[in-house]
């Protein structure tokens, strides 16, 4: 028996096994969002549907959450209905807004008349909107508190507990 | 019906190979002839029930049986139907059986060329790749099972991953890479059974080397074939990211590398012996890294699966293979002792002694960059990559180290040199490296260690050629044509070692293309508008307009550019952006004009909502063809190595690198 072998073999082992096994079960996809903490980038967008202007600064006092999607993205088909639930729940004491990002004003029309509308959903110009928030993919949502302060970033497709935990940390 | 039987086929490899595992080590035990006829019949009955399973789910994949789970996951009516046939490995659970049914026919391969020969090892072999089949077979069955049932089976799917649907390279890069991941499996059996019958005789270290050999060549085409993917498909003009997963792919390829030289200096000196069967043992174990890498949902990269739960499975069947492979090397690392030692350290051995140290840190090196963002977080909870820098500030001195030996190694003498004989080998090829230096430098070349890397690269182009030319020399001698001499010498006889150096060709153009490439590029961002010209990297490029085309499973927007050079059209380049339904993002496809010399790189920044104007960047990279056929060229060269000779005969001019030494004297 060769201790030497045996003694820095096994803890090479131990060390590998120990930090893979540390490893599981988080989401490598997830990245904490800098934004998080810090004043939601304001922007005053048109609605879908209507030639309203709508400025974030409107919705001060009550949570918002912001969600950034698409009609080419199937995630967001899924996403839909759990959030039109949510936020005809919620009633006034939650704000909804859609973000459409990189789709034409028609298409999400069409989709909305076809699948339920329960909040505004707002056209992003040239993407700006959601570059400023970081938007790496849809759906992407935030959530913002009544101070408007970025509280929550959830990528892909939430469910209706996903919303819950983080509208709760909104609500404090 | 069909999902039953894909089920039954696999849970009957579990228990063919669990016994085929248990029958061989017991036959390796009692050293039982009888018992490895029966290991045997279990290893190819092994192989049929994963061939089988796989074609069952062919069959449903191509039928769109969507009572399969897995081809309800993967699989859609509206593909082609050879993505549909690809679909097999674009997901986790079919990737696996996947690995099963490789695993299978490199087992029956492996039993089949090794009968009635090796007796004494073979048990201990095939006990170990039955205990590996054991383990994927269990994986498919339980974990990672494609076959379970849907209950009320949708009409149609989505349709394998978009990537795997973007580009051709996608069907060739990962058979090849299983390939190269799982035939690790094989050598790593036979390092095993020489640890269990402690002693590695000199007739054994063949199969090792061959087996070790042939996936080497798989993983070394696997990776470029990577590299070239991400290049025609990522959009940024760049091969190799440090992505984990790349170097998960990397990792093995090192130590296999390492373990094929070291085999030379132990096949040569008799000495080295304990140290090649480790680096044996560890390309395989990297293997399973990778697998855990790409699989378990710890490490984010373009090629992980989505999250699954057979990560902890993974994880289980690495710690069992790396402690048994520990408690086996301390047992008998004693017993496998050197036959010879080394003379000189100025020497051919002494120059593989190198390069194994380089290898080994150049694996450590990266698996420790690979892993530290784990720690980090581990220990700190505090997310970090680890990034290019690293890695290149790492990678690009050993690289060039590599090179300097890969020229300076062949040259020098087996054994103890004169000082006479160290200044005929080593000086000449000073000459071509300068040379070479000296033309880069011309063409613009400024970074020292590209004209380093330059320096190195003509040294050994040098030195190789001449290792190669110099048997054909010594048959010319003797009589015969260059033709002749061509085939006698180096395709019948010395084909082992033709072949290296054939390798040894590959490796310093790609080291070499690798340097210039990384340096030398220029990259170029700018809005075109519709019929305007711009010129870039010594073309013009003038943008004729955009082109919307949807196909039932993507929509694709495509810019038109006419690519002209002093006036004269030279090609037309289409690159696009491809929307997957099934995407958050969209998957851009650059557009490559490749030439000798240089490539044209476009790729899609964003196009205006009007269509009139888009923006785009234009990279010029020379030298990075050269990376994909030298590569193959590496391939070709382990291949040649590979055929078998029938005799082993060495030339015998005694200051070539041929001398006959310690245990060569072989029938």
């Amino acid at each position: 028996m060769n201790r030497t072998v045996l003694i820095i073999g096994l803890l090479i082992v131990a060390a590998v096994v120990a930090i893979l096994f540390m490893g599981l079960g988080k989401d490598p996809a997830h990245i904490e969002s800098p934004l998080i903490g810090r004043p939601a980038p304001g922007f005053a967008l048109k609605a879908v549907g209507s030639d309203e202007t709508i400025d974030l600064t409107r919705y001060r006092g009550k949570p918002v959450i912001l969600n950034f999607w698409a009609t080419w993205c199937k995630p967001c088909w899924d996403e839909h209905p759990v959030l039109t639930a949510n936020a005809q729940m919620a009633g006034g004491r939650v704000q909804y807004l859609g973000v459409v990002f990189q789709d034409e004003e028609s298409k999400i029309r069409s989709f909305l008349e076809q699948r339920g509308w329960a909040y505004p959903t707002l056209v992003d110009q040239a993407g700006k909107t959601a570059i400023a928030y970081g938007v790496g993919g849809v759906p992407e949502t935030y959530f913002l508190d009544k101070n408007g302060i970025i509280v929550a970033k959830f990528a892909g497709p939430m469910s209706a507990e996903d919303i819950q935990t983080n509208l709760q940390k909104a609500m404090k | 019906m069909t999902p039953s039987l894909g089920r039954f086929l696999i849970l009957a490899s579990v228990l063919v190979s669990a016994a085929g595992a248990f029958i061989g080590f017991a036959a390796g035990q009692k050293q039982s002839p009888e018992g490895l006829k029966w290991a045997r019949r279990f290893a190819y009955a092994f192989a049929a029930l994963m061939l089988l399973s796989t074609l069952v789910m062919e069959y449903a994949l191509i039928t769109h049986d969507f009572s399969v789970q897995y081809v309800s996951q993967v699989g859609s009516r509206d593909v082609p139907v050879w993505v549909t046939i690809v679909s097999l490995w674009s997901s986790l659970e079919g990737s696996i059986l996947f690995w099963g049914f490789i695993l299978g026919i490199y087992i029956a391969g492996a039993t089949w060329l090794n009968r009635g020969k090796h007796e004494e090892y073979m048990p201990y072999a095939i006990g170990t790749w039955l205990g590996c089949g054991a383990f994927f077979a269990f994986l498919i069955a339980g974990p990672a099972n494609p076959f379970l049932t849907v209950p009320n089976p949708p009409l149609n799917g989505p349709g394998p991953n978009p990537l795997l649907q973007n580009h051709v390279l996608m069907i060739v890069h990962p058979p090849m890479l299983y390939l190269g991941y799982v035939g690790m499996t094989i050598p790593f059996g036979f390092a095993m059974a020489a640890l269990l019958r402690k002693r590695l005789g000199h007739s054994f270290l063949r199969p090792l080397r061959a087996s070790l050999l042939l996936p080497w060549v798989f993983l070394t085409i696997a990776i470029m074939l990577g590299g070239w993917w991400a290049y025609e498909v990522l959009g940024w003009g760049g091969y190799w990211a440090w992505d984990p997963v790349e170097n998960a792919s990397l990792l093995p390829w090192l130590t296999a590398t390492a373990a094929l030289h070291s085999a030379v200096v132990m096949e040569r000196r008799g000495i080295l012996k304990g140290w090649t069967v480790t680096l044996v043992l560890a390309s395989f174990l990297l293997t399973i890294l990778g697998t855990f890498m790409t699989r378990s949902g710890v490490f984010n990269s373009v090629h992980s699966f989505t999250q699954s739960s057979i990560g902890p499975t993974i994880l289980v069947f690495l710690a069992v293979t790396l402690i048994a492979s520990v408690l086996l090397l301390a047992l008998r690392i004693d017993s496998l002792e050197a036959e010879g030692n080394i003379e000189s350290a100025v020497s051919r051995e002494g120059m593989f002694l190198v390069n194994n140290l380089i290898f080994v840190v150049l694996t450590f090196t990266v698996l420790v960059g690979t892993c530290f963002p784990l720690i980090v977080e581990a220990v700190k909870g505090k997310q970090m990559s680890v990034g290019r820098p690293y890695f290149d500030a790492m990678a690009v001195p050993m690289g060039a180290a590599l090179l300097f030996l890969i020229g300076i190694g062949p040259a020098l003498p087996w054994g103890k040199a004169t000082k006479r004989e160290l200044v005929r080998s080593l000086v000449p090829p000073i000459g071509a490296g300068v040379i070479v230096a000296v033309i880069g430098a011309a063409l613009g070349v400024r970074s020292p260690w590209t004209l380093l890397t330059l320096f190195f690269g003509g040294y050994a182009v040098h030195v190789t050629l001449a290792q190669m030319w110099l048997p054909l020399v010594q048959r010319m001698k003797r009589g015969g044509s260059f033709g002749e001499a061509l085939v006698d010498a180096q395709l019948r006889r010395g084909r082992r070692r033709f072949g290296s150096y054939i390798v040894h060709a590959g490796a310093t153009i790609v080291l070499v293309a690798i340097a210039v490439s990384s340096t030398q590029r220029s990259s170029q961002e700018m809005t075109l508008a519709r019929g305007q010209t711009a010129q870039a990297a010594g073309y013009a490029i003038t943008f004729t307009g955009v082109e919307e085309r949807a196909e039932p499973h993507r929509q694709s927007t495509i810019a038109h550019f006419n690519i002209a050079r002093n006036g004269k059209p030279v090609t037309t380049m289409d690159p696009r952006m491809n929307q997957y339904a099934s995407m958050r993002e969209p998957i851009g496809t650059p557009a490559v004009h490749s030439t000798v010399v240089s490539d044209l790189y476009i790729s899609i920044m964003n196009i205006a909502p009007d269509q009139q104007s888009a923006g785009i960047v234009v990279i010029n990279t020379p030298m990075v063809s050269w990376i994909w056929i030298a590569v193959l060229l590496m391939g070709l060269g382990g291949l040649v190595a590979l055929i078998p000779s029938r005799r082993r005969v060495y030339a015998v001019e005694p200051h070539s690198d041929a001398a006959p030494s310690l245990g060569t004297a072989q029938p």
